[in-house]
């Protein structure tokens, strides 16, 4: 079984975007059962129709799971539509671009949604690495304050090239146990060999970022590591099951 | 055949990574990669002047596999006898910069003068492309603009976000080369071919770090046709080499 923990539905105002069965088929062509799908910003910048469409794909589509994207500028309005998202469309936890929808992760301004989260057991996946606006500190930083609200960083927790973010994405991670990664893109791949021999495979979870990225490359990615068979199994799909609850029905109240 | 065009041997304990050529050789034998172009993580004559003997002695119990380039800080005018022994004594093939090491601007005097001499014996110089201030394929094409006449590979071309900007600035200035190590889009080197023409594509694995077998899967994974994969992998870079002159 293989989850991927980061794929996007939808056409975004960004230039990206796919349906629900192009993903489908990217996933059928890289072996990959399951994916959480987080929405896109549309064009009409309304995330609320996103969360609509993400619901819907997941409606028709067991394999795929449902996360709800706010924006927090939008402060009140963002917390209620993170429970219409969750109580009525079934999202199984929140989706955060700071770089798309413009806000610092840390900003105390999100807090009102963090303590939703936590009440409501959603683990939270934020889009990490971006400059000034989500560096693995940052997160650190969000972590420190919602230590039971599991958070999963993007991108093994940065976006360089020269991998300069991963000290400190590797300190995030050894500071704060609510914190994973994904594993979409990362710069070099014994970045994820030393998570795992020294913080725990439970720590690193397969992600694609699909459309933007390959799903072939990066699920090869995961499975050409050099880690033991129970870690790959945790790091392809276990650890996915248990952040996100796949093996509880209930919705959280 | 295919030949990696950027790949390092080097032992840094300050940053924990302790690549001897042995370890980059039996990733190369596990991903069927034939020969490497290899340079070190440290540079010359800062921080470590003995980078280059290193590098040498290294490459010396892989003759056939490994091929050097040497790395070089900018700021120091001794760069430039460096230069010239890597290549006359050693048969080294290449320079390469990594600004965000050095401080020093691609397109800055200093900088020029390294790319003069490199251009001088017909060699390339690689430099370190990627989203960081002083690396990017804008700074990096001035460079470029500057010196003609020398052939300059974007390497990682333009890392997580100025991939576009990279095939953007090869298509202007023909003396670009695009490099793929790292970046994580297979569509990218498609559409690098497509754009500037795949003689100007070189495949590389920026091992032993990211995994040479993960990087050849990615060209692969581009699609395209065996001609312009065969030139991507091995001729574009073996034709570039061959036409270094090991002395002025």
């Amino acid at each position: 079984m293989t989850i991927d923990v980061l794929t996007f539905v939808g056409q975004s105002v960004f230039g990206y975007g796919q349906s629900a069965e192009e993903l489908l088929a990217r996933l059928d062509a890289a072996d990959v059962e399951r994916a959480v799908i987080c929405p896109v910003k549309p064009r009409a910048y309304h995330l609320a129709a996103a969360n609509d469409a993400v619901a819907e794909a997941a409606a028709q589509q067991a394999r795929l799971i449902p996360l709800a994207r706010v924006d927090p500028n939008l402060e009140e309005d963002a917390l209620r539509e993170l429970d219409r998202a969750v109580g009525t469309l079934g999202a199984r936890g929140l989706f955060l671009h700071p770089w798309e929808e413009t806000f610092r992760v840390n900003d105390p301004r999100l807090d009102p949604l963090l303590a939703h989260c936590a009440e409501l057991q959603l683990p939270v996946v934020i889009a990490t690495g971006y400059p000034w606006l989500s560096e693995a500190a940052q997160v650190g930083d969000l972590a420190r304050r919602f230590p039971s609200v599991a958070m999963v960083m993007t991108h093994g927790g940065q976006i360089n090239i020269s991998g300069l973010g991963q000290a400190d994405a590797f300190a995030v991670l050894q500071k704060h146990p609510n914190v994973s990664i994904d594993t979409s893109g990362v710069y070099r791949q014994d970045f994820l060999e030393d998570v795992a021999a020294e913080l725990g495979p439970e720590r690193l979870l397969f992600g694609s970022n699909s459309p933007r990225m390959d799903v072939r490359l990066e699920v090869q990615r995961v499975r050409w590591l050099t880690v033991d068979e129970a870690s790959s199994a945790l790091i392809l799909a276990g650890n996915a099951r248990r952040v996100f609850r796949l093996d509880s029905s209930a919705r959280p109240s | 055949m295919i030949v990696d065009s950027h790949a390092h041997v080097d032992e840094v304990p300050a940053l924990g990574w302790i690549d001897p050529a042995s370890s980059l050789v039996s990733l190369m034998d596990q991903a069927g990669i034939d020969r490497a172009v290899v340079m070190t993580y440290t540079e010359l004559p800062a921080v470590n002047p003995s980078a280059l003997d290193y590098l040498a002695d290294q490459i010396a119990s892989y003759p056939d596999r490994l091929i050097g380039y040497v790395r070089v800080h900018p700021w120091y005018p001794e760069a430039l006898d460096l230069i010239e022994r890597a290549f006359g004594e050693f048969q080294m093939k290449g320079v390469k910069l990594h600004p965000v090491g050095n401080l020093s601007h691609p397109a800055s005097e200093v900088s020029l003068r390294v790319i003069r001499r490199a251009a001088a014996h017909r060699a390339p110089v690689l430099f370190h492309c990627g989203d960081e201030a002083l690396t990017t394929p804008l700074q990096i094409a001035q460079a470029a603009e500057a010196v003609p006449e020398a052939n300059i590979i974007l390497g990682h071309m333009g890392g997580y976000f100025h991939v576009d900007e990279a095939i953007e600035v090869a298509a202007r200035y023909p003396n670009i080369y695009l490099e793929t190590s790292a970046m994580p889009y297979p569509n990218q080197i498609r559409r690098a071919v497509e754009v500037v023409g795949a003689q100007r594509v070189l495949f590389a694995s920026d091992g032993p770090g990211c995994s040479p077998r993960l990087e050849v899967h990615k060209v692969r994974l581009a699609g395209l046709s065996a001609s312009d994969e065969e030139q991507v992998f091995a001729s574009n870079i073996v034709e570039l080499l061959e036409a270094v002159k090991p002395r002025l």
